[in-house]
């Protein structure tokens, strides 16, 4: 992670024939940034005179901004141009954002994602400090060349020229020169050194501006072209079937049965036996593991309908597999709390002596579960290829577009040179699209259809039961508290089948609780496993804070002072900054009719062990719940600490979104087995909250440290709303929630 | 068998299933891709078009009774997105991923034809599109103020 691309000046050496392509661009005037609903349409080269790879200006003053990171509706279309411009001093109007292509990332040797880092390419993430400070160079570099550029025309020294708006003025006479008239012959210049960007003290537009976001226009008139919109001359469409039980193969198929239906053109099948793979290294950031074909049948047809009708009524036979032994999700649970009387010898955290714990004045020791949950955004699964003898094109609303071209080079058995991935807008993904495992399964039905553009479609039933789940977890967690109340020691037993290492990285277990033992062990699931916005945080988080409110009652303290107790030693104002500013905007403590309660939890994504890093959300829960046992969320408070932000609302967005997200998968969520097979396959029984449903949801920016990082806020939200809830719900009524969904709790009263 | 459609004012011969949704007919046959497909079970709302200036969910809509009448899609709601709603959805960032929100302007466009100053219980029952960015506040906030902006 975090590999700086290194800017060298031969990055910002340019080719005559790309400073003549800029006249070939015809721009319509825009009252503000824009961008293409097809931005992925343009060829590999930039229009215009081209400074560098991520950015171009033409003779009419556009500058067109390169974004290596797909939009996943977190706003990086928007924030990339945001973070250039305010080196480069253009006029915002002028800007116009593009997708870097993957595919020449891979002909020009890594030009956007040197090395193989994760983060190129990476959705999400456009404040990183490495992507911030790349920006920043690409707009300062392409300035001083402007600069440059005008000085030489003039023959005046660069010191005498100011930048503005996309205007070049020479101080001493006012003669002005417009960025597009010199950026034929800036794009020439080479600079000695090149400039160094403002400290944030100077920064305009970062931290101070708010745009909307550019894709804005053409989300509201419906122009906007995401992966299901994809639209190609002479294409067809897929519809999906894969082994209902994940792991199983195809028995058998009856072709002849749907062959005449209206529209039919053929009955393809995926057999994961028939991956040809590349003969060389892969670059897939995350490897192939995580992408193997299902088994699979698929109906082609001229039009969606007609495949899927088709697909109905396919007669097909599976060979379930070993997953099939898993007859009920009772017994998976059941089996996952078993595992936990049998401690892994997996260590994953040990610090000082966890034995301590039989010592202590008194032992907090509870088991917690969370399900299987889907990601379920709201464009289902879909990508589009074409298959010919000698190239491979696709069309692909991926998260990871790296990964995926990788993947499809794979799955294609075509090297990567003639791989060609065009990244589409994204409807939603929260991890589901990271793998590339989506754009596999649509090369593998393609290539037995070549020549034609093949969309194959995910009905919402068939993404819903082949997803890559949230993992089912469950955590026996033990703690000893001394005579003050404090924890000393702490064990947690894990148990899971797909396991995100991150139980231990909260203050609890780096400092604040002295002797800690971490272990987990991987369960025999055949249930495919995969990221969910905040990966093992979304169950961790859950856990742990419901225990320490456990821990808190055991001690008979007031659960926010504990809290604040144990931060005392961790090295991070953030965290008591963002618990007392939560408390107080919430008005932690008043009293509340009976049947009422407050719940608090805190939690960090991102930090990675270390103090000041990530980004902490605190957040108190004010719920309701009548006698008979219904529950009501009348508010959900927040703060937190990424640091500093340089968006305001993009920042309150993405928090909003988070927490409701959050509420959701607490609340509601949950993915059953039967018979091996998933249980739930669209909203009727995989219920997400609508308008209605919705609390008022306020986010509180005094707990911001201003410490200088600007740590991403898609995923930190989820975290600790489920356990703000479920300790506002012991509270309201005595009741501990210690597994989610929520709903399925008995929660009455007396 | 070919069907009439009239959609955003224009006429289109169709000659598809009888049973084919609407929601396919308008993004496979007309090319219409701004209309959605969420859950295709009358579930989510991203399908929803204006069938004589009323909300339907154009996954539950069959092609054959598509015919002879008036539809307006997320295309036609206004001819330049100059409708308040699409103005201010811009103007305050409603949208994050944005795929939800053709049907969310729909739904809430009816609304305000039909209850021009809706209370929120009105939102709640009008607009009860499923968003899974959580854009909910925001869509909420966008149509109090756009029915504000129509007193004035
Ligand atoms: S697609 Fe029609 S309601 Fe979801
Ligand atoms: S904005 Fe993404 S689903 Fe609503």
């Amino acid at each position: 992670m975090g590999t700086m691309p290194n800017l060298s000046r031969r990055q910002f050496i340019v080719t005559a024939a790309a400073v003549g392509g800029g006249m070939a661009l015809s721009v319509v005037p825009a009252e503000a940034a824009f961008l293409g609903t097809e931005p992925w349409a343009a060829s590999d080269g930039l229009a215009g005179a081209e400074f560098s790879p991520w950015i171009s200006i033409t003779p009419d003053d556009v500058v067109t901004v390169r974004v290596a990171t797909p939009e996943i509706g977190n706003g990086v279309m928007t924030q990339t141009p945001m973070t250039v411009a305010e080196e480069l001093a253009c006029d915002w109007s002028k800007i116009r954002a593009e997708f870097a292509p993957t595919s020449r990332d891979y002909r020009e040797n890594g030009v956007y994602a040197p090395g193989n880092s994760p983060t190129g390419y990476f959705s999400g993430r456009s404040t990183s400090e490495d992507r911030m400070k790349l920006l920043l160079q690409v707009g300062a570099s392409a300035r001083e060349r402007l600069k440059t550029a005008a000085a030489a025309t003039w023959k005046v020294p660069v010191s005498e020229i100011g930048a503005k708006d996309s205007v070049l003025t020479h101080t001493p006479t006012g003669r002005t020169l417009r960025y597009g008239e010199v950026a034929a012959k800036a794009a020439t210049i080479k600079l000695d050194v090149e400039p160094t960007p403002k400290p944030q003290s100077e920064w305009t537009l970062l931290g101070k501006a708010t745009p909307t976001k550019l894709n804005n226009a053409d989300i509201v008139n419906g122009s906007l072209i995401y992966g299901m919109d994809v639209r190609l001359p002479n294409m067809v469409y897929a519809a999906l079937r894969q082994s209902p039980v994940h792991g199983g193969m195809l028995k058998s198929y009856d072709a002849e049965k749907v062959k005449s239906m209206p529209g039919v053109l053929a009955v393809v099948t995926v057999d994961p036996r028939e991956t040809p793979g590349l003969a060389m290294k892969s670059g897939a950031p995350f490897g192939y593991g995580d992408t193997h074909a299902r088994s699979a049948v698929a109906v082609i047809a001229e039009h969606y309908w007609q495949a899927r009708k088709a697909l109905d009524a396919l007669p097909v036979e599976w060979d379930d597999g070993a997953g099939a032994q898993w007859k009920s999700t009772e017994q998976m649970v059941d089996a996952a709390i078993a595992a936990l009387d049998k401690p892994s010898e997996s260590i994953e955290k040990a610090t000082g002596d966890a034995r301590l714990i039989d010592s202590q004045d008194k032992i907090v020791e509870a088991v917690y579960v969370t399900p299987f949950s889907d990601q379920a955004p709201m464009e289902p699964l879909n990508s589009t290829a074409l298959v010919t003898a000698d190239r491979v094109d696709v069309w692909h609303p991926g998260q990871q577009s790296r990964q995926a071209f990788w993947v499809a080079a794979d799955e294609a058995g075509m090297d990567p040179s003639k791989v060609f991935y065009h990244q589409t807008f994204i409807g939603g993904a929260f991890g589901r699209r990271i793998f590339g495992d989506d754009l596999r399964m649509a090369v593998a039905v393609a290539k037995k259809f070549p020549g034609r553009p093949v969309h194959t479609i995910w009905s919402r039933e068939e993404q819903t039961r082949q997803g890559k789940y949230r993992p089912l977890v469950a955590t026996k967690l033990r703690a000893g508290l001394d005579k003050t109340g404090m924890p000393a020691a702490f064990i947690a037993h894990q148990a899971t089948k797909g396991h995100f290492p991150r139980l231990a990285d909260t203050p609890y277990a780096l400092g604040c609780i002295p002797n800690v033992r971490v272990d987990a062990q991987e369960l025999p699931f055949h249930v495919i496993t995969g990221a969910y916005r905040g990966p093992g945080y979304n169950s961790y988080a859950f856990m742990i804070e419901t225990f320490i409110d456990e821990c808190a009652l055991a001690a008979g303290m007031d659960p926010l002072e504990y809290r604040l107790k144990l931060f005392a030693k961790w090295p991070d104002p953030g965290w008591t900054k963002v618990l007392k500013e939560v408390a107080d905007k919430s008005g932690w403590g008043k009293t509340l009719p009976k049947g009422a309660g407050q719940g608090i939890a805190i939690a960090n994504w991102g930090m990675n062990g270390k103090p000041q890093a990530g980004t902490t959300v605190g957040v108190v829960a004010t719920v309701e719940v009548t006698k008979s046992g219904i529950l009501k969320v009348h508010q959900i408070d927040a703060a937190f600490d990424c640091g500093r932000v340089v968006n305001h609302d993009a920042a309150l967005n993405l928090v909003q979104g988070g927490l409701i997200f959050g509420l959701n998968m607490a609340l509601n969520e949950e993915m059953n087995v039967k018979d091996g097979r998933m249980v739930e396959g669209n909203f009727d029984q995989y219920p997400i909250l609508r308008t209605g449903d919705t609390p008022v949801v306020n986010v509180h920016f005094g707990g911001l440290s201003g410490h200088d990082r600007f740590a991403e806020l898609g995923e930190p939200p989820a975290g600790p709303v489920g356990p703000a809830i479920g300790n506002a719900i012991f509270r309201a009524t005595g009741k501990r929630i210690r597994s989610t969904p929520i709903r399925k709790h008995d929660l009455s009263w007396a | 068998m070919p069907y009439d459609l009239t959609v955003n004012g224009q006429h289109h011969r169709v000659d598809a299933d009888p049973s084919t949704p609407l929601l396919w007919v308008l993004r496979d046959h007309l090319g219409m891709t701004g209309t959605k497909y969420g859950c295709g079970i009358a579930q989510c709302g991203a399908c929803t078009v204006h069938i004589d200036g009323t909300p339907a969910r154009s996954c539950q809509v069959p092609l054959e009774s598509a015919a002879g009448v008036n539809v307006t899609t997320i295309e036609g709601l206004s001819p330049d997105s100059s409708h308040p709603l699409q103005q201010l959805w811009v103007e305050m960032n409603v949208p994050q991923c944005g795929y939800c929100q053709s049907g969310m302007l729909m739904a809430a466009a009816a609304l305000l034809s039909k209850i021009p100053n809706p209370t929120d219980q009105d939102i709640d029952s009008y607009v009860d599109n499923i968003c899974r960015c959580g854009t909910y506040p925001r869509v909420r906030a966008a149509i109090h103020k756009a029915a504000a902006g129509s007193k004035a």
